[in-house]
């Protein structure tokens, strides 16, 4: 009965339940500390008091431990445009990723979902911005009509994943806190994407931005300051001032744990807590604990001597795996630990076949399934894991992590185990002869020679394909690398004339059903196995070509039917038959995956979890550990419990 | 001279004509622009692009219109003052450059500085000393210098400079200073960091000075007005300064012109490796994104500059020598 009802009307309501009883406990049992940082302006009625700044139910954190406020965290990064890496890892979303990647509501107090295409959000009552004007849902508003439908602010519209099949959605503000997006059909990209690392940011600081605008600002006014601005007319100064991603406006209000400070251009950005944070702790400290956050911008190449050197409490980016000895090295002298953190692309490097190739010889050849398959067998993964990266990684093909719910482990076995012989085979059974040097030929009677480009950004990819043509060689098949440069090498592929490429496998190795399937089926141009096929589905047919193979048309038709589905189960069914193809049909040839990522953390620093997945989406590296839980123990016996604590458990060989 | 003044003058503009072309063409000669650029690096690191923004941009900035319409258009600003919008900063490009100019002044006078206070000395002690073992030792040393990658003695210094004296590693002060107004510790922060890369850009250049010195002055040292002024009793260090060292200085003179544009770009290479804020860096960046603005403008201020230094140096040569004709291939 109960169950009947709830396919009837399936009501999602996440983390609102939960939330509410906790906020009604937690508010009672702790009372809400001043910040130290904070009194003075608080005395001087700079701010208001604690009480008002923190909404009327702030979201409590589930901490490790419970920290002391304070302190100032330094950070490297390798321009100024990583200013935006603060929004990466601060956070605060509407809806988030925990670390065991389920969706939560955050900023929202809650989120009702009914067939995955009506959805109904609730803020948090109180909530400000960081200037403290309430948050409400004139914000909302403000951001679908006067910005996303305004033809000079966003000439192409709402974003794509807002119009599921071409159609947007009906917007109602329902009260001063709750606003409904309802689809007619279900929309399943919505809350993904507002959980991103580079999230879909449907609400702007309005109280800000409205004196920019057209439609609200005097037009006098409006000119003088787009004049001051030496920009062209007042959508361009809008758009230059409305910078919730990128943020490099200092005066733009935020709802992130840190506020920029510095106005660019600079070496050295500062970012302070902000006062109207909506998070605290169990004993009513509020969020984030750490005062300020410093990026000093240095060249990329330098960052890892910096690092190593103790100029960052917390490191990850422009480090790499091959850092990691001469990080350790200087670990003692310059307090800092070293951890391992897995990464979260389904396979390090990937080879890719280009099925839209414009050898026409080439293009069969590659369609032809045993030939992919006996590249794929020919693919040493084991001797690449153990000369490149110290056996530390995942062997097998391009596909998701044991860490995804999804993972079979037949998916990353298939078509994966080093197999010269069963290679030689197929290789014979598709008729490929050899000729007198040992190395076989095209049917048309040219040498079987692979030429596989790259974008030239690392050495890493020519080591590997340095050991793959080696064991290539063992199945008549010569193989060739050439660097590239990353633009050229994208046009190559996507007009066909690059035979084979290497790259990254699938960004995101950790999917859960709830996660589009995109990268499984040909949906952009981006793919590197089927650029053309991906520009159709793109384009909606106005370019590229429709594909042709059955096996790629039936994952497009799986995408399609992940894209109507509302059921967890049916999402988790179509995953799995994507999945099954995925795995036999080898699309990509995959190598090695959860290669270890170096995060350089300040044996002060706490409650940032010793083993994680450094991972762009879902994961927004730091992100979903949520940094303004870290905090600095300044205390004198932790120093040194620190320096004597256990090494990693991802000990090296030797 | 006046008619040679304004004839070199003249010349000038259709010199820096000639030169926008060629850096607005170089600048877009590589597929695409700076947006497919930043759009590829975005995707290929899994970041989508904000594609609103980005035709936004593309529009306002007539990407999509014909190439010589976008020079016209930028040649017009550049008449202005206007030097564009670097789009990377996303910033008008006067004040992504303000901000530089001034470091990459004071390392490179540092630099000039270090390499005629070093120079100097030794290339008139080891011309005048010619074949002695301290020439054979200090000639040595001015080809280790010569012949060392700059980047190589950056990297090397750092290291030891970070261990020994805990000198934070690349840039031009310890990072509290940055953003900080003027004061005394500051200038003693960016005294103890600028030796490393004022050692590091000028030794290739005091080797090489040292070496010409020596070889003008070796040169001179055997005319016969320094036998006949030897001959009459003129005291050697006296005839040295007075006669020889001057007719030595001349190419020095001519180096003026090419001295302007050094000082502003730096040494891009070693500013990348020590993470310099300077000039160097950042017309590099601006070069491989393709902001065409920022690099275009840059190129473009660098080329004035060294029409105008070549100039000043040519008045100041003909000044300074009266044997050099301004009419040369006229008298005949």
């Amino acid at each position: 009965m109960t169950d009947a009802r709830l396919t009837r009307r399936e009501v999602m309501w996440l983390g609102l339940a939960l939330s509410t009883a906790l906020v009604a406990q937690e508010a009672t049992a702790a009372e809400l500390q001043e910040t130290p940082a904070l009194k003075d302006d608080v005395a001087s009625g700079k701010l208001p008091k604690i009480g008002m700044r923190v909404p009327e139910d702030p979201a409590v954190a589930e901490l490790a431990t419970i920290g002391t406020p304070g302190g100032e965290l330094r950070m490297l990064m390798g321009g100024p445009k990583d200013t935006r890496m603060m929004v990466v890892y601060g956070y605060a979303r509407l809806v988030g990723y925990t670390p065991s990647l389920a969706l939560v509501a955050d900023i929202l107090k809650a989120i009702e979902v009914e067939h995955n295409s009506v959805f109904t959000l609730h803020l948090r009552k109180g909530h400000k911005w960081s200037d403290g004007e309430p948050f409400t849902s004139e914000d909302f508003r403000y951001w679908f009509e006067d910005v996303a439908q305004n033809k000079y602010l966003s000439p192409s519209g709402l974003p794509i994943s807002m119009l599921p099949q071409g159609e947007g959605p009906r917007f109602e503000v329902l009260s001063e806190t709750i606003v409904r997006y309802s689809w007619t059909r279900p929309n399943p990209l919505f809350l993904p994407d507002l959980a991103g690392p580079s999230p879909l940011f449907i609400y702007r600081p309005s109280h800000y931005l409205k004196q920019f605008h057209q439609k609200y600002a005097e037009k006098d006014v409006l000119d003088t300051l787009v004049k001051q601005a030496n920009q062209r007319n007042w959508a361009a100064l809008h758009n230059k001032l409305d910078t919730m991603y990128r943020n490099d406006n200092p005066d733009l209000p935020s709802l992130e744990p840190w506020i920029l400070k510095t106005k660019p251009p600079s070496d050295r950005f500062v970012f302070e807590r902000n006062p109207y944070y909506y998070r605290i702790d169990k004993q009513g400290n509020q969020l984030p604990y750490i005062d300020r956050v410093i990026l000093s911008i240095a060249d990329s190449k330098i960052i890892p001597a910096k690092t190593g050197a103790g100029e960052s409490d917390l490191q990850a980016r422009y480090l790499r795996f091959d850092n990691y000895t001469f990080l350790k090295a200087s670990e003692e002298r310059n307090h800092y630990k070293v951890w391992l953190w897995r990464t979260g692309p389904g396979s390090q490097l990937a080879l890719y076949p280009n099925l839209n190739a414009n050898d026409e010889v080439w293009r069969s050849l590659v369609r032809d399934l045993r030939f992919r398959r006996a590249l794929s067998l020919a693919v040493d993964r084991h001797e690449i894991n153990q000369v490149i990266y110290f056996g530390l990684a995942i062997e097998g093909q391009n596909t998701l992590l044991p860490q995804s719910p999804l993972f079979e482990p037949r998916f990353r076995k298939a078509w994966a185990s080093f197999d010269p012989h069963e290679a030689n085979r197929l290789l014979d059974l598709i008729g490929l002869a050899k000729a007198s040097d040992g190395f076989r030929q095209l049917p048309d009677g040219r040498p079987l020679e692979i030429i596989v480009e790259n974008s030239g950004e690392s050495t890493e990819q020519s080591d590997v394909l340095e050991l793959i043509r080696d064991s290539w060689r063992r199945i008549g098949i010569k193989l060739f690398a050439k660097p590239s440069q990353l633009t050229l090498f994208r046009r190559r592929v996507f007009s066909g004339e690059t035979l084979m490429s290497i790259d990254k496998g699938i960004e995101n190795g950790l999917a859960t059903a709830a996660m589009p399937p995109w990268e499984f089926a040909p949906t952009t141009q981006q793919q590197l196995e089927w650029p053309k096929w991906g520009q159709y589905y793109e384009t909606k047919g106005a370019a590229g070509e429709p594909p042709s193979l059955p096996s790629a048309i039936q994952l497009k038709d799986l995408y399609g039917e992940w894209l109507a589905a509302v059921s967890d189960e049916e999402h988790t069914r179509v995953w799995h038959d994507m999945l099954q193809i995925w795995a036999e049909e080898v699309f990509s040839i995959g190598t090695v995956a959860g290669v270890l990522q170096p995060i350089v953390v300040s044996a002060k620093l706490r409650n940032i979890p010793e083993e994680g997945i450094y991972n762009w989406d879902p994961g927004a590296y730091f992100g979903i550990y949520k940094p303004d839980g870290f905090w600095f123990d300044l205390s004198e016996a932790s120093a040194k419990s620190a320096s004597a604590a256990s090494p990693p458990s991802h000990a090296m060989p030797r | 001279m006046l008619g040679y003044v304004v004839r070199r003058i003249l010349i000038m503009i259709p010199t820096l004509i000639a030169i926008s072309i060629v850096i607005f063409t170089i600048i877009n000669l590589p597929p695409g622009d700076y947006f497919s650029t930043y759009i590829a690096e975005l995707q290929s690191s899994g970041e989508a692009a904000d594609l609103a923004k980005i035709n936004f941009l593309k529009a306002q900035y007539g990407f999509d219109r014909p190439l010589w319409e976008q020079y016209i258009f930028w040649v017009g600003g550049l008449l202005h003052g206007d030097m564009g919008y670097s789009f990377a900063y996303n910033l008008p490009v006067n004040q992504v450059v303000g901000d530089r100019l001034l470091m990459t002044f004071i390392v490179s006078f540092a630099t000039i500085l270090f390499t005629y206070i070093v120079a100097f000395p030794i290339g008139v002690y080891s011309a005048t000393h010619q074949y002695s073992w301290s020439d054979h030792l200090l000639t040595f040393l001015g080809f280790l210098g010569l012949a060392t990658p700059s980047f190589l003695l950056a990297l090397v210094l750092l290291y030891l400079a970070n261990v020994y004296f805990g000198i934070s590693i690349g840039g031009l002060m310890d990072p509290k200073y940055v953003d900080q107004p003027w004061s005394f510790s500051k200038v003693v922060s960016v005294g103890a960091h600028l030796w490393i890369p004022v050692v590091v850009i000028g030794t290739a250049g005091t080797a090489s000075m040292i070496r010409r010195l020596r070889a003008n002055l070796l040169d001179e040292l055997q005319k016969q007005y320094v036998v006949t002024a030897r001959a009459k009793g003129l005291r050697p260090l006296k005839l040295l300064f007075k006669y020889p060292l001057r007719m030595a200085l001349n190419p020095f003179i001519s180096d003026i012109g090419s001295l302007l544009p050094h000082v502003i770009s730096g040494a891009a290479i070693v500013s990348v490796v020590m993470s310099l804020p300077t000039t160097g860096p950042m017309l590099l960046d601006a070069l491989r994104s393709q902001d065409m603005y920022l690099a275009g403008s840059f190129l473009m201020f660098m080329a004035f500059l060294t029409v105008i230094g070549v100039f000043v140096s040519d008045l100041a040569l003909a000044v300074l020598d009266p044997r050099i004709r301004l009419q040369a291939g006229r008298t005949q």
